[in-house]
């Protein structure tokens, strides 16, 4: 299998620059200062790189969208990686921090970016040193700094520490966080690439995404095109979690059946159960019933069949769990999450969890299903950013395909309170 | 069509509105009303409530009109099946934990939530748990409650705090559902435009403390009137319930006040129910303040015929002695009305000119544009000279900001001490204490210079070859230039030499400059154009110019130049001036020179003050006539911008009206005008004065008529050097504190947590040499007065002066300057 994030991510001190660089680290600085930094976008367009934070926006099209001729330009490496059941990126920051490093040198070389900040979450504490010491051997080496290797290029990478909310793992609530402002959603337009960190045009990635740029600079664009499917390139990591036998990070070329992901890296289903549903991309995207499983694990295919492939977190759910339960732990999630800016994620979110919870209780009755599916229509796209939408997807989704769940609990009503 | 304007289509109409314009405003124009709780045009686009979503034609969603600009050929509707779906959502979603405590809330009849349920809402709630509970009143300052529980989290106030104030004082605190409006480590929400989030909060959360619980709004008697504090003249509305103020608001008149009025404004007017009001007639036996044991007025005299009494006396002094015995100190704080009548009575009823209002030099006029405060916004520059609009103006601290920070205004000080503007300044240029006169001449000079005039040589004031270098070019390079300078500010002649710097500036190739005179009372630019003043009629025409004197105003109106107040008070002191007649003015305590000018009054034959509260001028006075005073009274007052607006009555009074009295005095004096109602005497006014013929009641309507521009005097003289203090002393500069305790702020004011106690600041190089340290207690002494006072020492001025900013009337700082105004040299000692 292709692996080009994950390849060696087991080698001895590969967080080293040393062992990096015996593993080729660092070559791709050379071929690109060789070029224009044109060039270098033309090169990340042509690969079909598309953004591994959840809404697969094509990368070199974001870098090419920066405002003209406005200086200075800022970098922001998103390491927020707060999508429940995402663990891909923390996997790269802890083994692999020179990769992101140098898929940052490239991406500020071909955004002509002096500054670049990792915005990580809070609990990535940890991780930051590794990260902080990862910087300092790159800056030692000249990878960082003055004039990189000659090249007449400048770049600093700084990082830093989240205070611990989801929604700052949205591009313009992180802007607004690493200013040490209040970690909420900013109006767009202006979009970041105009106006961001600062006011100034700021591009803003996923480290994933960052990371995956060496590779493109040094075997080509064409070589990562080839890989997946017309119209999702290349490979991705997947955090499988739930109830299989070996949970963790795979990384797939795009296009992969999910059943493959699921029975084979995976190993299956624990215990002997059966699938009986399966989030694909990360706790905000709707989940999917087990009969789906053969979807193929790239953009168009999900999205197709009702889903979304997002930041590529595979939750998987087994047939000993009601699907109402995972609902409300769901629920419960966004609703502490609501940064209270909208009202109607603001107070929906929790009175989705009320009602939810009121049925788990079996107190409910039959027609809080049509309520909660009205309450979740005047939630949808009507805020200012998507964390309502992400509420409401495990609870449109579940009500849609797992509506007998629900039944169960209005059977248990007790005689009297009905 | 310019390529400034965009043409789209709501529900239908078409609309063209400029570039930029937001669709919730757009949609105004075609009298289309999209609900919103958290847009405020002024404060700018949150999105936070959700509440004004409409469906725009090829949007996949619904878009946020509030944040949404006009785009050309948008097709928008505001009432289609998915929109109204979606507003009662929103609303459903406003109300699951809003509390239905309508009854008894502030807000209740007034209150957009309420409003916005009723037209879009639904009528019944799907709400079946038990709604959240909050603190239902928390005190944010002393003057604001907030009810948490009725709180919809729209942000407007914080937004307000961060974009208007610029402060952040108010935040959101928390998240989510738990989100709250609060204070950094609840700390008090306590600066000088606190009470605007009581207007802009569209639920009764934000509450005003005093008036909370205290009556229905729809039982309010809401009158449209102005501010009576300082000289930006803010409207407001006066809510009465049975005479008596409950509340004051806002009152957005963009030309004026932007929508703002500052804390003083709101919660300042609580005098008109003060118990010092002075609400008869009384005769005192001199010096005690009591009611003299052998009246001449009958107890329960009415003003009127005291008026008149008083009025014969002054006839009688005046013929017995002269018209120089007699004298009119008036006030800039009183109505055009007031002031055009009571010159008139002493110029034409009594022969005399010595009339005057002011402690501090100034003529009226300018000779370039007189701006009007809107004019800051499309200044490329701001200079400020001895202003501190912060403490002095709030209001027009607020415009300020606002072209500094939104628009492309660069803000550049000349000032004598530091001041809270300095922030956001390009270039604070700071000279001594008293050497306002040498840096006005020097900017002058420099100018000259750059446009290759004759330049005098010049003394020090204090500020760097390469500072004063700067600064002219910034002002020589402005394109267009707003100058505020203070005039109350500015000592000796240097008013003066702002004059000539102006004419300077003007002389500058395609410059638009024009200026604003800044002094911090309400009329004062009014005051100046009525002619209360010993050398200028109304309309700023000069004594010399005698035809234009006799052509309007007769063959007897007197030309000799009067007597300015603080002659006056010498001349008292001397036995001169035998009877002087003092309107709203408290010489005793406002005036340089202490003791001396209650000795001085103490000698006058006749003293008459005509005044709404008790002071210790009136205590002095052989007779008292009460004055309505703001809340009361009707008339028009001209703002610093030159902008005249209608003052309107409020509250009923038992006496006569100010203007009612002074008429009565001058029929006795032989004027045979019945003014019927006051604006009868506007309309005198707009006959008689130049700049005013446009003004009427009619064209000042409700938001106020620019004034023309009067006649401006030419000026001549040049500066003096600073005078040089005796062996350490240090020149004092009496700073403005917007909140002084005074007679209209007194101990039982709303506003009362504001006060200070006396401090004065210095510079470290002095502080150094008196060994003063900080939090020191010091004596300041001078004219036989001592002030104590705490010392901070934080370089506010240069070395060699003290800034000791005006707290309170008991601090009795002008009595440390002589009474002829001039000098200000203080001895300090560390006690």
């Amino acid at each position: 299998m292709t692996q080009i994030l994950f390849k060696n991510i087991n080698a001895k001190d590969l967080h080293t620059l040393k062992v990096y660089e015996e593993q080729g680290g660092y070559q791709s600085l050379k071929k690109a200062f060789a070029r224009k930094p044109e060039e270098i976008i033309e090169m990340v367009k042509a690969s079909g790189l598309r953004g591994r934070g959840g809404a697969g926006f094509p990368a070199g099209l974001k870098w090419s969208f920066l405002a003209k001729n406005v200086f200075p330009r800022y970098l922001c490496c998103n390491a927020d990686e707060s999508e429940p059941g995402t663990c891909k990126d923390r996997e790269l920051l802890l083994k692999n921090p020179h990769m992101l490093i140098e898929g940052m040198i490239l991406c500020s070389y071909a955004c002509q970016i002096e500054t670049g900040y990792i915005y990580m979450r809070g609990e990535f504490h940890d991780l930051s040193f590794i990260m902080d010491k990862a910087l300092e051997e790159a800056h030692a080496k000249g990878y960082l700094g003055k004039n990189i290797l000659g090249s007449g290029f400048n770049l600093d990478i700084h990082t830093h520490l989240g205070a611990g909310a989801y929604i700052c793992g949205e591009e313009s609530a992180l802007l607004n966080s690493l200013e040490g402002g209040r970690g909420e959603p900013r109006m767009k337009p202006p979009f970041p690439a105009v106006e961001g960190l600062y006011a100034k045009p700021t591009v803003i990635n996923n480290v994933e995404t960052l990371c995956v740029v060496p590779y493109i600079v040094n075997e080509g664009a064409e070589k990562y095109a080839a890989l997946g499917t017309e119209k999702s390139k290349g490979t991705k990591l997947v955090s499988v979690s739930g109830h299989v036998k070996k949970p963790g990070n795979y990384e797939v070329v795009l296009g992969t059946p999910t059943r493959e992901i699921i029975y084979d890296l995976a190993g299956g289903i624990r215990d002997g159960n059966k699938l009986k549903a399966f989030i694909p991309g990360g706790s905000s995207t709707p989940m999917l019933p087990a009969d789906k499983v053969d979807v193929g694990y790239d953009y168009e295919a999900i999205a197709e069949a009702g889903s979304m492939l997002g930041s590529g977190a595979l939750i998987v759910i087994d047939d000993s769990v009601n699907i109402v339960e995972t609902t409300l732990r769901l629920i419960s999630f966004y609703m502490h999450e609501s940064c209270g800016k909208c009202t109607p994620c603001r107070e929906g979110t929790r009175w989705l969890y009320q009602i939810v919870e009121r049925i788990m209780q079996n107190k409910g009755q039959l027609e809080y299903i049509d309520k909660l599916e009205d309450i979740c229509g005047n939630m949808a796209m009507k805020t200012f950013c998507p964390l309502a939408d992400a509420c409401v997807s495990p609870v449109v989704s579940s009500i849609k395909h797992f509506r007998s769940d629900y039944e169960e609990y209005f059977k248990k009503i007790p005689v009297s309170s009905v | 069509m310019s390529d400034n304007e965009v043409t789209l289509t709501i529900d239908g109409k078409s609309v063209t509105v400029p570039k930029g314009t937001k669709l919730v405003d757009a949609a105004k124009r075609v009298d289309v009303e999209i609900p919103v709780f958290c847009y405020h045009e002024k404060i700018g686009a949150l999105g936070c409530c959700r509440m004004c979503l409409v469906e725009v034609e090829k949007m996949p969603k619904l878009m946020t009109a509030c944040t949404m600009d006009v785009m050309p050929d948008m097709v928008v509707k505001t009432t289609t099946e998915k929109v109204e779906k979606a507003q009662k959502g929103v609303l459903e979603f406003t109300l699951l934990n809003h509390p239905l405590d309508c009854p008894v809330c502030d807000k209740g009849g007034e209150c957009p939530l309420q409003d916005n349920v009723f037209k879009h809402g639904s009528p019944d709630t799907r709400m079946e748990f038990h709604r959240h509970n909050n603190a239902k009143a928390t005190a944010l300052s002393p003057v604001i409650t907030i009810d948490r529980e009725r709180c919809i989290a729209c942000q407007r106030c914080t937004a307000y705090s961060e974009r208007i104030e610029q402060d952040r004082g108010l935040v959101m605190l928390n998240r989510g559902f738990h989100n709250e409006v609060g204070t950094f480590n609840n700390e008090p929400y306590d600066n000088r435009f606190s009470g605007n989030v009581i207007d802009i909060c569209p639920v009764g959360a934000l509450t005003n403390t005093d008036f909370r619980f205290k009556a229905r709004t729809w039982d309010l008697t809401n009158v449209e009137t102005l501010c009576a504090h300082c000289g930006c003249n803010c409207n407001i509305t006066m809510g009465t319930r049975l005479n008596e103020l409950m509340r004051v608001e806002a009152r957005p008149n963009d030309a004026v006040d932007d929508g703002w009025i500052c804390d003083k404004a709101r919660w300042g007017h609580q005098f008109v129910h003060s118990e010092n009001k002075i609400s008869i007639a009384r005769e005192n036996s001199v010096g005690d303040g009591k009611p003299t044991s052998f009246p001449v007025l009958p107890h329960d005299c009415a003003g009127e015929d005291a008026a008149g009494k008083a009025a014969e006396a002054f006839k009688k002094i005046a013929e017995e002695h002269g018209p120089q015995s007699v004298g009119f100190i008036g006030s800039p704080y009183a109505t055009n009305e007031e002031n055009y009548l009571y010159q008139k009575l002493f110029r034409l009823g009594l022969g005399s000119n010595n009339i005057d209002h002011k402690v501090y030099q100034d003529t009226p006029g300018l000779p370039v544009s007189h701006y009007d405060v809107e004019q800051i916004e499309t200044s490329n520059v701001v200079l400020l000279i001895a202003s501190d609009p912060t403490e002095e103006l709030p209001i027009l601290d607020l415009r300020i900001k606002k072209a500094v920070t939104h628009g492309g205004t660069r803000l550049v000080s000349l000032n004598d001490q530091t001041i809270a503007l300095d922030k956001y300044s390009t270039q604070s240029v700071q000279y001594k204490v008293g050497g306002e006169a040498l840096a006005i001449d020097a900017l002058t000079n420099g100018l000259a210079r750059e446009l290759g005039e004759s330049a005098s040589a010049q003394g020090d004031s204090g500020i760097s070859a390469d500072d004063m270098k700067s600064l002219v070019e910034t002002v020589r390079s402005s394109m267009k230039i707003c100058v505020v300078y203070n005039p109350s500010a500015l000592s000796g002649e240097a008013v003066s030499g702002v004059k000539r710097l102006l004419k300077m500036i003007a002389k500058v190739p395609t410059m638009e400059c024009g200026a604003i005179p800044a002094a911090p009372m309400t009329n004062a630019v009014g005051a100046m154009d009525m002619g209360l003043l010993p050398d200028f009629y109304p309309g700023g025409v000069p004594m010399s110019d005698e035809e234009e004197i006799k052509k309007q105003w007769g063959e007897n109106a007197p030309t000799a130049t009067g007597l300015s107040a603080l002659e006056m008070i010498a001349r008292a002191e001397k036995g001169e001036l035998k009877a002087l007649l003092v309107h709203r003015s408290n010489p005793v305590m406002d005036f340089p020179g202490g003791a001396q000018v209650t000795e001085a009054l103490k000698k006058l034959d006749l003293l008459v003050v005509h005044d709404m509260l008790e002071t210790e001028t009136a205590k002095l006075a052989n007779l008292v006539l009460p004055s309505n005073g703001p809340g009361y009274d009707e008339g028009t007052t001209t703002n610093i911008g030159g902008r005249v607006q209608a003052r309107r009555k409020a509250l009923q009074a038992d006496q006569a009206p100010d203007w009612k009295i002074i008429s009565l005095m001058l029929n006795v004096l032989g004027d045979e005008t019945d003014y019927g109602k006051v604006s009868d005497v506007t309309e005198e006014i707009a006959r008689k004065v130049s700049g005013y013929q446009q003004i009427s009641r009619r064209s000042v309507g409700k938001t106020g008529c620019n004034r023309d521009s009067v006649i401006s005097a030419d000026e001549q003289a040049s500066a003096k050097p600073v005078q040089a203090g005796t062996n350490g002393s240090l020149r004092l500069r009496i700073a403005t504190f917007l909140f002084a305790e005074d007679k209209v702020l007194d101990a039982s004011s709303k506003l009362a947590h504001h006060f200070q106690s006396s401090t004065a600041h210095f510079n470290e190089e002095d502080a150094g040499r008196l060994g003063i340290q900080d939090g020191n207690t010091v004596l300041l002494s001078a004219e036989n007065v001592n002030l104590e006072a705490t010392a901070k020492v934080d370089n506010r001025c240069q070395p060699g002066g003290v800034v000791v900013p005006r707290v309170s009337d008991g601090q009795r700082v002008n009595g440390l300057i002589s009474a002829d105004g001039n000098t200000a040299w203080v001895e300090v000692r560390k006690v």
